[in-house]
């Protein structure tokens, strides 16, 4: 293999260099985009998103896949606005968040790992029940929780980086040492990448299939409280269609649909591209619904371009 | 039984049934400490069985295995795992996108508090046994960018990682030259000489009289004979007369005529990849021409280029002396060749489909359109095609995943007969159907080829090989090796030149 392809074949490089490049192009119609203020608009815009981004990849990379996060994560939310409302403490609102996402994860992965079904369907149908259930506790209506967790918002480090963008960062950074550095992270690799080969080696695929499912689900929670923050209330429908945002972030980031393949640094950038794009043509004024049309066509472009290896038929 | 004696593995009359098959007959074999025994015998005489059979697959008939004395009525791959029994197969199992370290070590990662894993450590351990058995691979490489053999390598390695007393190799040079062949062949005697026993299974006689310390031949699921080869000097010629020699009244008795003197399809010079050697060959009106190779021979990809199925790189496809651009299926189709394939579930039928749709699946492309699904018209199509090859259904609308696989195996006979195809490419026609679908098959294949079609069957089965073919190709090593015709066509000749051991002339 030549070296220029081995970068194409590389998505990280490749989105870095698109990041790059579009970046400059950009900033030179409008100087205004590289400015610190707008990096960290971009960078909060896509919080939500990233965290996401990140729970979908590690499922992707391990042979699954959840299109319930985005009513997982609304879900969530209106527990911890629910309990903020009611006056409870902001602790105690985090954690009870964090376990009914958590529960709905390993609900998922238990129904997934013994019943061998479709994860994708399976998903769907849960995401579903999650978003019955939102609108059961919070009705139609705002749940507003005055502003107790604006200090996601507010809490700046060396007074530029909000402490939404910190966790976000944190959450891909554990992610990374997830996958890459701990035996646990190995082994749902593994897992994605030759499933019986993992079985036949000796791991317990079923329990890990419904421990990654319940990771995931924490994490979800974790998006849950970003959104909330910034919207500063939430409803039960306010989440739905993130979990598809994520899939195209992530798949943009070079994961796969059939496991074992992506890296969390390509998902991050992926889901970064998709940020900068849309804040791209905010700053361009492009007209809202051609921006719908161009971001359809990036992801449609993104996505065919890291599959030119496979190009070759066989039966 | 003295202690010095006792082997590490004795398998006593194990017999394993399936559903109509006896795939072992009540085999005895044992494996000592430190011993290679090499098992050899034709495609499917059972050797695949017996070896799932010792990593806890499948469970035993009836029979007792001796592992280390102790007796076992059956084995899981749990305890086959832990009573040290390895088996390093033949397809990839490895994770692509991991190196050989992570790969060896998959569910046995070491690690360290937290459950960070132990990378330096892992590979510490890797680099250890890779000096102990002399294995030279990049630890550090991902599995998909290795070659074959290093990838062969790997598995091994993984298989000597757990402490194990017995290695089972499934055919581990199959894929090799000759130079990566030696390789393996030295680590196994590496291994060997560690006190770890061996059983080698290969196609490859003259590797297996280099290596084995015994030689046990099998043939349609018993013993034939077990060969002493401490001196290295089994005649390669005994091992084969060993492997076929099949009483010549079992085969099935087919209508002999002689083919037409015109050529319908020839291939001339076709390469398959561009350092694959040429193939040439033709095949006459009416005849049918037998094709047989070991597994991995090639002898299917060179089929699956004339039908279209995979493109090949260069040469040239005449049929009726015209020359044909085949790129795709559809191209063949349009030609006339139809492609019966090895796996008629996955690949030649539409299971959830009735025998109607499946039988129309080809000829419906070269209708007049119409708009609506007229079952009428298509009815009187495919109604007499399938009642002329007796297929049992209660009805046409009967969904072909319900019937038989005899019957299964004659909708797709009959789907290429309803659209006229000229020749039949065959592709382990009978596989998985019983004896007498089998015989009534035969029966209508013999009349397309009286019709004056022409037919190519691949085959690994010997008896169908030698009671139907005119002519036979032996494929070897991805190329035609010799053809065989008349008086020369017999389980001897086929196996010792499908072997390799002895050359034509």
């Amino acid at each position: 293999m030549t070296k220029g392809r081995r970068i194409l074949k590389d998505q990280r490089l490749l989105l870095l260099i698109i990041i790059v490049v579009l970046s400059a192009t950009v900033g030179i119609i409008n100087p205004r985009f590289v400015r610190l203020n707008n990096i960290m608009a971009i960078l909060q815009q896509i919080s939500v998103l990233g965290v996401l981004t990140m729970a979908m990849s590690m499922l992707l990379i391990s042979g699954g896949i959840d299109l319930s996060i985005g009513n997982m994560m609304t879900l969530s939310g209106v527990v911890v606005a629910t309990l903020l409302m009611r006056g409870a403490n902001l602790l105690v609102a985090v954690l009870a968040g964090m376990g009914v996402s958590t529960l709905c994860g390993l609900l998922n992965g238990v129904i997934i790992a013994k019943s061998r079904t479709m994860p994708l369907i399976i998903t769907l149908g849960t995401g579903q029940m999650f978003n019955g259930i939102s609108l059961l506790i919070a009705g139609g209506s705002f749940l507003q929780f005055e502003n107790k967790l604006n200090f996601l918002r507010t809490v700046k480090l060396f007074d530029f980086l909000p402490l939404m963008v910190i966790v976000m960062l944190a959450i891909v950074v554990l992610m990374y040492v997830l996958l890459n550095k701990t035996r646990f992270g190995r082994r749902i690799v593994a897992i994605g990448g030759n499933e019986r080969n993992a079985y036949l080696s000796g791991i317990k695929v079923d329990l890990y299939k419904i421990l990654t499912y319940g990771i995931s689900g924490a994490i979800v929670s974790v998006a849950g409280l970003i959104f909330a923050a910034r919207l500063n209330a939430i409803t039960a429908n306010a989440g739905a269609g993130y979990e598809l945002d994520a899939l195209v972030a992530a798949v943009i980031g070079g994961v796969t649909f059939d496991g074992g393949r992506g890296t969390v640094l390509g998902a991050f950038l992926g889901c970064l591209l998709t940020g900068i794009i849309s804040n791209a043509l905010d700053i361009l004024g492009v007209d809202a619904y051609v921006k719908i049309v161009i971001t359809g066509a990036i992801i449609v472009g993104a996505v065919v371009l890291s599959n030119i290896e496979k190009l070759r038929r066989r039966t | 039984m003295s202690n010095q004696s006792q082997p590490l593995i004795r398998m006593e009359n194990i017999v394993k049934e399936f559903p109509g098959v006896r795939a072992l007959g009540g085999m005895t074999f044992d494996v000592h400490k430190g011993e290679i025994h090499c098992l050899v015998g034709e495609n499917g005489a059972g050797k695949s069985t017996l070896m799932k059979i010792l990593s806890g697959a499948y469970t035993p008939t009836s029979g007792t295995i001796y592992v280390e004395g102790q007796p076992y009525q059956t084995l899981d791959p749990e305890l086959s795992q832990q009573l040290g029994i390895e088996i390093v197969y033949q397809e990839n199992d490895l994770v692509p996108n991991m190196n050989a370290v992570e790969n060896v070590f998959v569910g046995k990662e070491l690690a360290k508090p937290l459950g960070i894993i132990d990378k330096k450590g892992m590979l510490r351990r890797v680099r250890e046994s890779m000096r102990e058995f002399d294995i030279s691979i990049d630890p550090q490489q991902k599995i998909e960018d290795m070659s074959v053999s290093d990838q062969q390598f790997v598995k091994i390695l993984k298989a000597l990682m757990n402490q194990s007393k017995l290695l089972i190799l499934d055919e581990p040079t199959s894929m090799f030259n000759v130079e990566d062949a030696g390789r393996v062949l030295n680590l196994v005697r590496t291994i060997s000489a560690r006190g770890i026993g061996i059983i080698y299974i290969s196609h490859f006689l003259e590797e297996v009289v280099q290596i084995a310390d015994r030689i046990t031949v099998i043939r349609d699921g018993e013993v034939v004979r077990t060969y002493d080869n401490s001196k290295r000097d089994v005649p390669l010629s005994a091992l084969t007369l060993d492997m076929v020699g099949r009483p010549v009244d079992t085969f099935y008795q087919r209508e002999r005529f002689a083919p037409g003197e015109e050529k319908v399809l020839e291939v001339r010079k076709l390469k398959l990849e561009k350092h694959s050697p040429p193939i040439s060959f033709s095949l006459k009106r009416g005849e049918i021409l037998g094709m047989f190779g070991m597994v991995g021979s090639g002898r299917t990809e060179i089929v699956r280029a004339l039908s279209g199925a995979d493109r090949f790189y260069a040469g040239e496809i005449l049929l009726n002396g015209k020359k044909l651009h085949i790129s795709s299926p559809r191209d063949a189709i349009d030609a006339g060749i139809a492609h019966i394939t090895e796996d008629r579930q996955r690949l030649g039928l539409n299971l959830g489909s009735s025998v109607l749709e499946n039988g129309l699946m080809v000829k419906l492309q070269y209708m007049k359109p119409s708009p609506l699904y007229d079952f009428k018209t298509y009815a009187k199509l495919v109604s007499p095609v399938m009642e002329g090859l007796n297929v049992k259904t209660p009805s046409l609308m009967q969904e072909v995943v319900n019937l038989s696989g005899g019957n299964q195996q004659k909708v797709v006979l009959g789907k290429w007969l309803i659209s006229d195809a000229q020749v039949f490419v065959f592709d382990e026609p009978t596989r998985g159907i019983d004896v007498n679908a089998k015989a009534e098959f035969y029966r209508h294949m013999t009349e397309l080829a009286k019709a004056g079609k022409s037919i190519i069957m691949v085959s690994s089965e010997m008896p169908e090989l030698i009671s139907m073919s005119d002519r036979v190709l032996v494929v070897r090593e991805g190329a035609v090796y010799c053809e065989l015709s008349g008086g020369q066509i017999n389980e001897q000749n086929i196996i010792k030149l499908a072997l390799g051991v002895i050359s034509h002339d």
